[in-house]
């Protein structure tokens, strides 16, 4: 007898979910509970789609590839941005949790999980998602690319444009014209790609009034990413590298540059001066009542004498000797990301992987909570 | 236990509160502080984007320093100089050849070597959980009388979780524990885990005032009666630029701003002098009304 003909059926769990469902057309909203059994070893992706075919075919989701790959079932489970075909359920069932699924944030629902990607598009659209090589007529020989080269966009040239940093983007929440996460890692991908020949064209494009500096840093985009791609240091990229060429006329580049003077000056950053530095002098007079109450509370500190840092000459010295040995605008940051990588590499066996599960229990002040049992969300 | 001291930028100037508080306290938390005297900014994020390499050599000779005091922890007090200072550290600590190369640096303009042996830990972390929290306990004898109070812990001590790690960042719990210890009632709200929007507060005035109402506006519709932060940033922001808010959206929220410190302090009986509530722009007067009623 062959091993073959032997058949074992998966061990199966009960997945309880409670799920948003929408309808853009009427309005309505409702928190619906559900309930299926489902293998092991489901995914979220998995029990939905079980959901669908056995309970409610009404049920909206986008999904395609279920490996991770094509981005489009980015959906919210306990309000957190994740794609479904990532996220087990077997650790969450245990947990005894029932999470809540719901569309991603800062897009329009269309229906159910399915948002419009449309305003997602545009802003890729919008940082010329190509490769400019400069000229016209190919090559009579193949350009080689070298590692080393290749190495500053490896992160940004992982992104599957799934959406989940721009669910999450803070700054989109308030500026809804920001190009966001997404949209300037992919412009980091262009910017720092070798065969690229627009760089400066790409850099002010991005300098404008929703570009770079509309950041807060709020570090959700980093956090929610799926693939690795951290879009918030693909920002910081982009500065360092508009901040090289000398692309500074933006508040945000000007605040910046001033905390690098205060560093090499003073040691510490001079406070009093960074409005006028940021925004000029006509924007600060303009602020002078706003400063008043601030300086009555000790919020505005004097300029003199400078508060100056013991030392502050090695400041200076390390300033000049760093700029001697090339490795600004973005090279700066992308050499920390080989120690970085190795964080993720050095995490205990059988962890799950770094915190943001839900399966986490009550809290007990004063001690940690353990992974077991969790509430409702 | 022994730590080095880093009270950057803010606590250095603008919220000297932060500083007199936190060293009044120290020694009632086990904390003997050996304070930094030749450091500088931690660069604040804008270092590391506008001159990645020198914000790498500055946290470095931090780090540095640190390291020569002998002890094995660096305490900040700043969600921000934590998340640059544990940046950078991992990045010297998981690559010695570009430890090797900062390292030379370090010692060419006279500044001591670092060999990777000093973590990088904020304040409420170290006083969260075990022994800390414990002496935490005994500390905060006067208590805070059931008052109700609102964690905000802004981004940078919880995300990227990778580099902060010491608790879940989308269920963080260490603020509600301390809050609880002293007496206090915490607060839950959804925008407790977001951005006060103070890194753009200056070039892009409008977007940050739209991140700092969420906060502000949910922690008054939970009633609480103050808000606690553990970074001077978001204090300055939920602090000082909460009248801009009320006059950009009509509306008076007069919601009391508290440094972890001093929230701790309150609760531990430190002096006036200490908790230096003068300098807020928000009167905290209605809280200590409430305990002495």
């Amino acid at each position: 007898m062959t091993e073959a003909a032997v058949h074992i059926e998966p061990a199966t769990m009960l997945v309880r979910l409670k799920i948003w469902r929408f309808n853009a057309q009427t309005g309505e909203k409702e928190l619906r509970d559900y309930e299926i059994d489902a293998p092991e070893w489901a995914c979220l992706l998995d029990v939905l789609d079980l959901i669908k075919d056995k309970v409610d075919g009404t049920l909206a989701y986008r999904k395609s590839c279920r490996m991770m790959i094509c981005g489009s079932c980015g959906m919210r489970m306990d309000g957190k941005a994740v794609l479904a075909c990532k996220e087990r359920m077997k650790p969450i069932v245990d947990s005894g949790h029932v999470p809540v699924i719901s569309a991603m944030g800062n897009l329009p629902i269309v229906k159910d999980l399915v948002v419009d990607m449309g305003p997602f598009w545009n802003k890729i659209k919008a940082v010329k998602p190509w490769l400019d090589p400069g000229y016209d007529e190919v090559a009579e020989r193949e350009r080689v690319v070298s590692q080393q080269q290749m190495n500053v966009i490896h992160k940004e040239a992982l992104c599957i444009m799934c959406g989940c940093c721009v669910s999450e983007c803070n700054s989109m929440e308030s500026d809804p014209d920001f190009l966001g996460p997404a949209a300037l890692a992919k412009g980091m991908r262009f910017v720092g790609d070798a065969r690229d020949h627009d760089d400066i064209g790409r850099l002010n494009s991005y300098n404008e009034e929703h570009g770079i500096w509309d950041c807060t840093r709020c570090y959700f985009c980093n956090e929610r990413c799926p693939k690795g791609v951290d879009p918030r240091d693909a920002i910081a990229k982009l500065g360092a590298e508009s901040i090289k060429q000398g692309i500074d006329h933006d508040m945000g580049a000007k605040h910046a540059n001033w905390f690098v003077t205060s560093a090499k000056t003073t040691g510490w950053l001079r406070e009093t001066e960074l409005v006028p530095k940021t925004q000029g002098v006509v924007s600060a007079i303009k602020q002078t009542k706003f400063a008043l109450k601030l300086f009555r509370h000790g919020k505005v500190p004097l300029p003199f004498p400078p508060h100056v840092a013991e030392e502050v000459q090695e400041s200076r010295a390390l300033f000049d000797l760093v700029k001697q040995q090339g490795r600004d605008g973005a090279l700066g940051i992308v050499q920390g990301e080989r120690g970085l990588a190795r964080i993720d590499q050095d995490a205990p066996e059988g962890s799950s992987g770094g915190w943001g599960s839900r399966d986490q229990a009550d809290i007990t002040p004063g001690k940690r909570p353990t992974r077991g049992k969790g509430g409702e969300a | 236990m022994r730590v080095a001291y880093y009270k950057g930028c803010l606590a250095a100037l603008s919220a000297k509160e932060l500083d007199s508080s936190t060293k009044a306290l120290a020694p009632r938390l086990g904390l003997e502080l050996v304070e930094l005297e030749s450091v500088t900014c931690c660069g604040a994020g804008d270092i590391h984007e506008a001159e990645p390499d020198y914000y790498l050599h500055l946290n470095a000779r931090i780090l540095a320093y640190a390291e020569a005091t002998g002890a094995d922890t660096l305490m900040t007090v700043c969600n921000v100089c934590t998340l640059n200072l544990r940046q950078a550290n991992f990045q010297l600590q998981k690559d010695e050849d570009l430890r090797a190369r900062v390292s030379a640096n370090l010692e060419a303009v006279g500044v001591p070597p670092y060999s990777g042996g000093v973590e990088v830990k904020h304040l409420l972390w170290l006083i969260a959980e075990g022994e800390g929290y414990e002496k935490l306990k005994q500390a905060a004898h006067k208590g805070l009388k059931g008052l109700r109070i609102a964690p905000f812990y802004g981004c940078q001590i919880l995300r990227p979780s990778k580099l902060l790690g010491f608790e879940d960042p989308d269920r963080p719990w260490s603020l509600e524990a301390i809050i609880e210890a002293c007496g206090g009632e915490a607060v839950d709200y959804p925008a407790k885990i977001k951005c006060c929007g103070f890194p753009i507060i200056q070039a892009r005035e409008e977007t940050a005032l739209g991140e700092l109402l969420q906060p502000i506006e949910q922690a008054m519709e939970a009633g609480a009666d103050a808000m606690v932060t553990p970074c001077p940033l978001c204090h300055l922001s939920l602090d000082a630029w909460q009248q801009k808010l009320e006059a950009s959206t009509g509306r008076a929220f007069q919601m009391p701003i508290l440094h972890l410190s001093q929230l701790i302090g309150v609760a531990a009986g430190l002096e006036d002098s200490e908790l230096k509530f003068k300098r807020h722009v928000v009167p905290v007067t209605p809280v200590l009304e409430k305990l002495e009623a």
